[in-house]
């Protein structure tokens, strides 16, 4: 489990290139090396370091309302950023309850992403925002909408020798709102056992676009089309909600495990989605008065 | 009987050295030449051994020793039950066995070693239920059990390993004549105790003599084992406990000091052991044992307790160590603080193939606690009558008698609840999600014998040498406090040595919340005894009456004379002066215990602590989880001396046994093995978790109490605080919880 | 192999030869011989071995020294302005928040990043700040009243 070479990146390039030979990114650190001593799996034999890279810093508003995460800005910067909260709100509040104020201030959205953990926070918030990842490599540059980005547990997509450079959000339209929530038994340093996301854009209150997703729920976090279908064209009302969470609960596959069992999961499922809504819904109807 | 309002300003002697990082645990210390030990588990958690081969560990380079039983004398040991070896000869009995520790240069080497050992087993029939082994039939975790060493009131029977009872009356008769009768059946997961540092023991041979550095809570129970297992004399064997890292009863007992003793000396070479966390949720013979809990109680119309029956089944886990007492400790607390007609109370203590358990912060009571004020409030809504008020009725007094016959003098029982609901504001309009629970419980003092010397330097000042143990309590730290107070100087005039077995007498160590009550006692003995040493010289030096002599603020001065004076300094620079205590621990309450079996001595409680918690909690019905909001804690702890060092007990105490009540619970698979030993999965309360803690001393004046009227303060605060959550909870969802911890799930579960 | 680098924790830079995976904790504890930050876990979750990067709460057992070549390390040995203590250690022990210690240097070098994030804590925050922090003796009781008086309040 020794690492052998670590190298440090200056540029993109530079990173690139160490990952065509072999090596693994770090970035925070908040995974790779906590999940080596904890005995999930070895340290790579190789390592760089992308930490120093500038060009994959930064949390940033372009010029049409997109917002643009570069591969390192951290859950700190991103929860402390105005525009986020108030555009994003569903990754603000995911990147407000990542660990401890140690774990947001190390942790990237990027290693969020790329470790591929069924119950990242950030994964649902960003399906729901309608973001995609950009990946970077020797042989060019792809985007991947998020919600394709994850194969299973801890595998991406991403080919070897990609690196996720940065996530690119749309702009939401007028009168939308998204929240994500997590059932946790402690208020902070907890692991989703269950997680919801939803972003609904309403006009004149009634539904007019929603979508909905599960955390850890399931083998990769993922939309459930059924849910937002329960949403759409209604008025947001309580039976709506309802089909909504029940949807979910229909479509989770939990495990049990010593977090919870597989039924306690399911029926939680419906109670933290219909949460999820509830208070999408109420930022989105702010925006629509 | 006064209630304690102001605090008083102490600053612990080692707080510097913690907060600047200087402090030295053991973990810290670096000896030249060290090795890394790492032991090799069992693979089984019970087989018999067939065959061990340790070569190839033994020719990998970088490896200096490899230990097995044949490396060590073929002795068994155990505090109360001599049941267990140093490393497992023929049979593995848990998943923390230990069959071999390699020391090695590096930590990577050792663990490669350790897992080229090369162990062939004959699998057992694993005993993870311990209800079950209480069978005639059941699989024999200990089939030699006859022939070992114990203590013989214990009651030992095939997997059983401590049996007691107490019995009063014609229990079934006055059931059958109550006007009301309430059955209930709980359940309770292990829990560990999770000290935030994990244990460390550095050993170094010089000659024939071992040093061993260890995050001891018990030094001298730590060098009484290192002798017994490597069968040398105990004054070969120096224990050293440098900062200890909390312990919560988790590090009392000996254990793994002599297999580190044991590799050092193979090695020719000091050897260091340190703990991961993984290790030190699972392979520690200390964690709070799991239980099942039965009580029957049957009421008069106006709450009188007429007949109380409990059947308790604890789970001893694969050995015994201290605990033994269990039994009849669980059994005190299922009798609880309540006035009792008829009772009949069994409890068993039973072997299992699960870790084994031992004192954990007031063993057995959180548990029995928990279910008993639960019982206790489903008795008050079949009477009608509210919870607090049903305790009013039944909880004892002074005057009262306990089942086992002891009478009980100056207590503060009804006063300390009536404290609790004072603070909470019982009573008070809440929100439908919100609920006040309410919980009473007891524990005892145990006088045990201990020494101190205090000695002057020349130039005035002192050091204080005590075997009492630091735990992070301040019970040490608070020593100067009561010296100075003795001999008219300041409490920085002292330095302390402790924790060093070559130093001072025997001690028990940091276990039963008794280093004040008995280590104070005796550093005040040795602090009269010096002051007395003292006045002497001055009364030869001012040629005064020693009656007229006066000890205040570093000088000895004759009473109305102010001029006629000599400093504790002028004094101390001619001699050598030094203070010793007489140890006499002070006698316990007799009770005649009648018809009850397995007595060790418990059966009366020494200068009974009685305690009274009142909780608000908020449950999301939906989900299930509980958030604890306020808590009002009233402790009857005799005479408070630190108010600082108290207060730190009760919000540290009630916050573990809001961990309890709610998240802290091990998980075992079906071979009884950890399923969550790790922070994540095991969960502690957190700062965000923690509520306000309200805190009220009632003092009183106990007879047989320690020092100046003081009692034990660490232990009770984590007695009922699990029981209070619980009742809370119920009034919420208006169901039971009849499984510890009480996880949102299970809570949702009882709810829905 | 060992990599040569250099490693600068309170202010003195320290020339070190590191097998790259070592992490941080490691480093600073074992090679540079600085022991007040603790190993209380294996994944994170204690915070005792909390040092600040850059100003930056950082778990150092989960963090690659090599990764903190160029960057400002700060451990709890120093907090404290030579002999004098800084006011969160004074605190801490004028308000009852040191009891075993072992968590201590963690909780207060979170106590410190807290507190330059945000000078004017609420008692909220400051627990929600301090989450990943475990402390098993006080409570957090003593802990939260240091660091609110530390704030002004």
């Amino acid at each position: 489990m020794s690492v052998q070479t670590f190298t440090t990146a200056a540029t993109v390039d530079d990173a690139v290139a160490a990952l065509a030979a072999g090596s693994r990114p770090v970035a925070g650190g908040t995974d790779i090396v906590v999940g080596a001593r904890s005995g999930k799996a070895a340290m790579p034999a190789a390592i760089v370091a992308i930490h120093r890279v500038a060009e994959l810093h930064g949390v940033e508003v372009l010029g049409d309302g997109r917002l643009r995460l570069g591969a390192l800005a951290t859950h700190t910067e991103i929860a402390a950023n105005d525009d986020v909260r108030k555009r994003f709100s569903a990754l603000s509040d995911a990147c407000a309850i990542v660990g401890s104020h140690a774990t947001r201030a190390q942790g990237t959205i990027g290693g969020n992403l790329m470790n591929a953990s069924p119950a990242m926070e950030t994964g649902g918030p960003l399906i729901c925002l309608g973001a995609t990842a950009t990946l970077h490599s020797a042989s060019g540059t792809r985007e991947v909408a998020i919600e394709d980005l994850w194969l299973g547990p801890g595998q991406t997509t991403a080919l070897p020798g990609e690196l996720l450079v940065s996530v690119e959000i749309p702009s939401p339209e007028a009168g939308s709102g998204s929240a994500y929530l997590r059932l946790e038994y402690r208020r902070q340093m907890e692991i989703a056992v269950v997680g919801a996301s939803a972003f609904v854009t309403v006009h004149r209150g009634n539904v007019i676009q929603a979508r909905v997703a599960m955390t850890a729920l399931s083998p990769t976090i993922r939309r459930v089309p059924g849910a937002a279908d329960a949403l759409i064209g209604t008025d947001g009302g309580a039976a709506a909600i309802e089909a909504a969470g029940a949807a979910v609960a229909a479509a989770a596959t939990p495990i049990s495990d010593v977090r919870g069992s597989a039924d306690y999961r399911r029926a939680m499922a419906a109670v933290i989605t219909r949460r999820a809504i509830e208070t999408a819904l109420s930022r989105a109807r702010q925006e629509d008065a | 009987m006064a209630t304690v309002e102001e605090p008083r300003t102490f600053i612990r002697p080692d707080g510097k050295e913690k907060v600047t990082g200087t402090g030295r645990y053991t973990a810290d210390l670096v000896l030249a030449g060290e090795l890394v030990a790492k032991f090799r588990y069992t693979d089984h958690t019970h087989a018999r051994i067939t065959r061990i081969d340790a070569s190839k560990a033994r020719a990998l380079p970088g490896v200096l020793a490899v230990v097995t039983h044949e490396d060590v004398p073929d002795v068994l040991y155990g505090g109360m039950v001599q049941d267990r070896r140093l490393f497992a000869k023929d049979t593995v009995r848990f998943e923390g066995d230990i069959v071999a520790g390699v020391a090695a240069t590096t930590a990577e080497i050792a663990e490669h070693a350790a897992a080229l050992i090369e162990i062939d087993y004959e699998p057992l029939p694993v005993v993870t239920d311990f209800e079950a082994a209480l069978a005639d039939d059941a699989t024999l975790v200990h089939p030699d059990w006859e022939a070992y060493e114990g203590e013989e009131s214990l009651g030992r029977h095939h997997n059983t390993l401590g049996y007691s009872t107490i019995v009063k009356g014609d229990v079934d008769a006055a059931l059958a004549g109550a006007d009301v009768v309430v059955k209930g059946r709980y359940v309770t997961d292990p829990v560990s105790g999770v000290p935030i540092e994990p244990r460390a023991v550095i050993a170094q041979w010089q000659g024939d003599k071992v040093t061993v550095w260890t995050s001891t809570q018990v030094p001298y129970a730590a060098r009484g084992g290192v002798a017994h297992v490597l069968q040398i004399p105990e004054s070969q064997v120096r224990v050293v406990v440098p900062l200890l890292g909390g312990g919560f009863g988790a590090k009392c007992d000996f254990h793994f000091e002599g297999h580190v003793a044991a590799l050092a000396r193979a090695a020719r070479r000091p050897v260091k052991l340190v703990f991961s966390r993984r290790e030190e949720f699972f392979a520690v013979g200390h964690r709070r044992e799991g239980m099942v809990i039965e009580f029957e109680t049957g009421a008069r119309a106006d709450g009188t307790l007429v007949a109380r029956k409990a059947r308790l089944v604890l789970d001893k886990g694969a050995y015994c160590g201290e605990g033994g007492f269990f039994a009849q400790m669980a059994a005190m607390h299922a009798h609880g603080p309540y006035n009792l007609e008829n009772v009949h109370i069994e409890s068993s203590l039973v072997y299992s193939n699960n870790q084994p358990s031992s004192s954990i912060r007031a063993p057995t009571a959180p548990q029995v606690c928990w279910a008993l004020e639960q019982h206790m409030d489903e008795l008050a809504a079949a009477l009608d009558l509210d919870p607090v008020e049903l305790r009013r009725r039944t909880a004892i007094e002074t005057g009262s008698v306990t089942a086992t016959g002891q009478v009980l003098e100056q207590i503060a029982m009804k006063e300390t609840l009536e404290k609790a609901v004072e603070m909470i504001g019982y009573g008070q309009e809440l929100p439908e999600d919100e609920a006040i629970g309410v919980a009473i419980g007891w524990w005892p003092c145990f006088a045990s014998s201990s020494g101190a010397y205090v000695k002057l330097n020349h130039d005035g000042t002192g050091t204080i040498i005590t075997g009492a143990q630091e735990n992070g309590t301040g019970s040490v730290m608070a020593m100067p406090t009561y010296v100075a107070a003795e001999l008219g100087m300041k409490p920085e005039d002292f330095s302390l040595l402790y924790q060093d077995t070559d130093a001072a007498p025997n001690d028990m160590g940091s276990c039963g919340s008794q280093t004040t009550f008995n280590s104070g006692r005796a550093v005040i003995a040795a602090a009269v005894d010096l002051r007395e040493q003292l006045l002497d010289a001055a009364a030869d030096k001012l040629e005064a009456g020693r009656g007229d002599l006066v000890l205040a603020d570093g000088a000895v001065s004759v009473q109305g004379s102010p001029d006629k004076s000599v400093t504790i300094a002028e004094l101390a620079s001619s001699g050598a002066f030094h203070g010793k205590s007489l140890d006499v621990p002070p006698d316990g309450p007799a009770a005649p215990a009648e018809g009850c079996v397995g007595r060790l001595g418990l059966e009366s409680f020494h200068a009974p602590q009685l305690i009274a918690h009142a909780v608000r909690v908020r449950v999301d019905r939906g989900t299930g989880v509980v958030r604890v909001l306020q808590v009002a804690a009233a402790h009857d702890c005799g005479k408070i001396l630190n108010r600082i060092g108290a207060d730190g007990q009760v919000y540290g105490g009630v916050v573990m046994g809001i961990g309890q009540a709610l998240s802290e619970g091990t998980q075992l698979d079906e071979n009884g093995r950890h399923r969550n030993a790790h922070l994540t999965d095991y969960k502690l309360v957190t700062a965000s978790d923690a509520p306000h803690i309200d805190i009220a001393w009632i003092e009183t004046d106990t007879p047989n109490a320690g020092p100046k009227g003081s009692k034990g303060v660490g232990e009770p605060p984590c007695v009922p605080t699990a029981g209070a959550v619980a009742n809370a909870i119920a009034k919420v969802i208006g169901a039971r919880v009849h499984q510890l911890p009480m996880t949102p799930e299970r809570v949702w579960e009882a709810g829905t | 192999m060992k990599v040569e680098t250099t490693l600068t924790v309170n202010g003195t830079a320290y020339p070190l030869e590191l097998d790259p995976g070592t992490n941080l904790l490691s480093a600073v504890r074992d090679v540079i011989g600085l022991t007040g930050s603790k190993e209380g876990c294996d994944d994170s979750e204690c915070g005792a071995c909390m040092m600040l990067l850059d100003g930056q709460p950082v778990n150092a057992c989960s963090y690659l020294a090599l990764q903190a070549e160029g960057s400002e390390i700060t451990t709890v040995e120093g907090l404290a302005d030579g002999d004098t203590l800084a006011p969160l250690q004074a605190a801490f022990l004028d308000l009852g928040g040191v009891q075993c210690g072992f968590c201590t240097p963690g909780m207060l070098v979170s106590a410190t990043a807290l507190l330059d994030a945000n000078p004017q804590p609420t008692e909220d925050e400051v627990r929600i700040g301090l989450s990943g922090n475990l402390c098993r003796c006080t409570g957090y009781d003593g802990i939260v009243k240091a660091v609110l008086s530390v704030s002004g309040q």
